[in-house]
């Protein structure tokens, strides 16, 4: 008994130290984007605002073109989303459910391009989405999740696997064809994994780097992560709206992760599967 | 229904494949077509001393983060695999570096690290040091990167081992504490060997993507402003990736920088098999 306590409070102390250094950072960051400029670069630094602009975070959408990187993070993500969803359940259905040549050799081929590095593949999509005049534009960052990426197909074919064959069973003799099928069984039963997926590709789209500055060069175009860091020279003198920029893009993705934070959790372990 | 997959791998994975294998021999320049050039691209890439520079950087990054992203999420699993209260708020905690972009990140490390009006310079100079330039310093920046790196990652990791851990039979552990063995004991006895399976996952993964590294150096050493400062100061912390952003996107050298990309994913598969053979080794099967 008394060794389980001490180990309850050596937990604690180990978590809620590794908190606080999680969080602070955070809140400090909270602090600097609602200083004026002339605290945001006061030396020594003041940790609380004061006076508190809270219309800093107006300022931003005013001043530069934030709303339209967050539109057009929005339009990639959902497109992203929707696609992964559709594309790697109805190939992981087809994987799990229905016989076709190869089936076996090709799921092995699945899993194995999960091992190829995206680096060697990087310059090959940029000459092909060149030659179908699509640099420059937002579709490159969403159409390739409407082609079935390998770690979702996967994560799908295990949810699919797991269902009993006889509930199709008995919808076929009840006159259900293949896409009722997936639509009024594997669909509801799988919930969970959808909205794994989901969650998955809305913070893999939504933070994305390396593609928006690889494939977009006008800077209305542009997304969230790198419209931010483009926005510098234009509020040269007034930083801390970059702070609250910063933030603001980060609230829907906190959203998301309050609202389905199991599936977040869930994610993370098939990865590790993966 | 298989038509997406199959289009994805024909035409982005197989052709993407050959193509770029192909480049890599070639000169190319996007705009003309590529020239065969035989080994030309990667008897130069071997002469270039910024390419060496560039491998080690990416060497030097991959062996500090692995190994202590790994021990440290660990001992957080640990410590989090016992029925606590508020695990909510603090799994919150964890996992709010996980879900930042990168920019999010640069700011809130921006606001410790800054050299003018950051908190940490403040606090050199309080308790008497001389103040750091931080990621602007050449020997600085790798090892601030790392630990940035870490502070960002670790909740996702930790979660991975919480996975892990649930597995452990609690028996095991009764069974070691009726023999009268600390809690020390315990986890370098029991926990470790039992996760090893685990923790041989998270080091192949955590390798092949630290290896591949470049959203954190990008964002964080100025890319997004002006592509030539990324992996500054005076590439001190210019990777691989970074390297072949430049080299392909900048100047437009797609065939070299395909050589690039093919060395590096030579590295991983050799780093992958090696890890494959040692786990034999190390990781515990039941």
């Amino acid at each position: 008994m008394k060794l389980n306590r001490t180990r309850k409070i050596a937990g604690y102390t180990v978590i809620i130290l590794s908190s606080l250094i999680m969080v602070m950072p955070f809140l400090t960051t909270v602090f600097n984007s609602l200083k004026s400029y002339a605290q945001y670069t006061k030396v020594p630094p003041q940790w609380i605002p004061d006076p508190v602009q809270w219309n800093n975070y107006a300022e931003v959408w005013k001043l530069g073109p934030f709303g339209q990187y967050t539109t057009n993070s929005v339009i990639v993500t959902v497109l992203s989303v929707v696609g992964a969803l559709f594309s790697c359940s109805m190939v992981a259905y087809a994987f799990a459910r229905l016989k076709f040549p190869l089936k076996n050799t090709l799921f092995l081929v699945v899993l194995g391009t999960m091992m190829i590095p995206p680096v060697v593949l990087i310059i090959p999509q940029f000459v092909i989405f060149k030659s179908l005049h699509m640099l420059d534009t937002l579709t490159p960052l969403w159409i390739i999740e409407w082609l079935a990426q390998p770690f979702g197909i996967f994560l799908m074919r295990q949810a699919f696997l797991a269902i009993p064959k006889d509930y199709e069973e008995s919808a076929k003799l009840d006159g259900c064809n293949p896409i009722q099928i997936y639509w009024r069984i594997f669909l509801p039963m799988c919930k969970p994994t959808f909205a794994t997926l989901a969650v998955f590709t809305f913070m893999t789209k939504w933070n994305e780097i390396l593609s928006p500055a690889i494939f977009l060069t006008s800077k209305e175009n542009f997304t969230l992560p790198i419209g931010i860091l483009s926005m510098a020279g234009q509020w040269s003198g007034n930083e801390q709206y970059m702070v609250a920029a910063a933030l603001m893009s980060l609230i829907p993705i906190l959203l998301v992760f309050l609202f389905a934070e199991k599936y977040f959790v869930q994610g993370s372990n098939s990865a590790g599967i993966k | 229904m298989v038509t997406p997959y199959l289009i994805h791998f024909v035409v982005f994975v197989l052709g993407s494949l050959l193509a770029s294998l192909y480049f890599s021999f070639s000169d190319y320049d996007i705009l003309n077509p590529p020239k065969w050039k035989g080994l030309d691209n990667y008897t130069k890439l071997f002469h270039e001393p910024v390419f060496w520079k560039a491998l080690w950087n990416t060497l030097y990054f991959t062996i500090l983060f692995v190994p202590l992203q790994t021990v440290l999420a660990l001992i957080l699993a640990v410590a989090l695999n016992q029925k606590l209260r508020a695990l909510k708020l603090f799994r919150l905690a964890h996992f709010l570096p996980v879900i930042s972009s990168w920019t999010v990140i640069m700011y809130v490390s921006d606001a410790i690290f800054n050299p003018r009006f950051g908190f940490a310079n403040s606090f050199l100079i309080k308790i008497g040091l001389d103040p750091q330039k931080w990621l602007q310093d050449e020997h600085l920046v790798i090892p601030l990167l790392v630990i940035i790196a870490v502070w960002k990652g670790i909740g996702y990791i930790m979660v991975i081992f919480l996975a892990g851990l649930q597995n452990v039979p609690s028996d095991v552990y009764e069974a070691a504490e009726i023999d009268g063995a600390g809690t020390f004991r315990k986890f370098l006895n029991i926990t470790v060997p039992l996760i090893s399976g685990t923790t041989f996952l998270v080091l192949i993964l955590s390798t092949i993507s630290t290896f591949q590294a470049f959203e954190q150096i990008y964002v964080m050493t100025g890319g997004a402003m002006d592509a030539s400062s990324a992996g500054g100061p005076h590439k001190a912390s210019l990777v691989l990736m970074i390297y072949l952003y430049q080299e392909g996107f900048s100047f437009l050298r797609m065939g070299y920088a395909s050589a690039i990309a093919w060395v590096l994913f030579v590295i991983l598969f050799v780093l992958t098999v090696v890890q494959m053979l040692l786990q034999k080794k190390w990781v515990h099967y039941e």
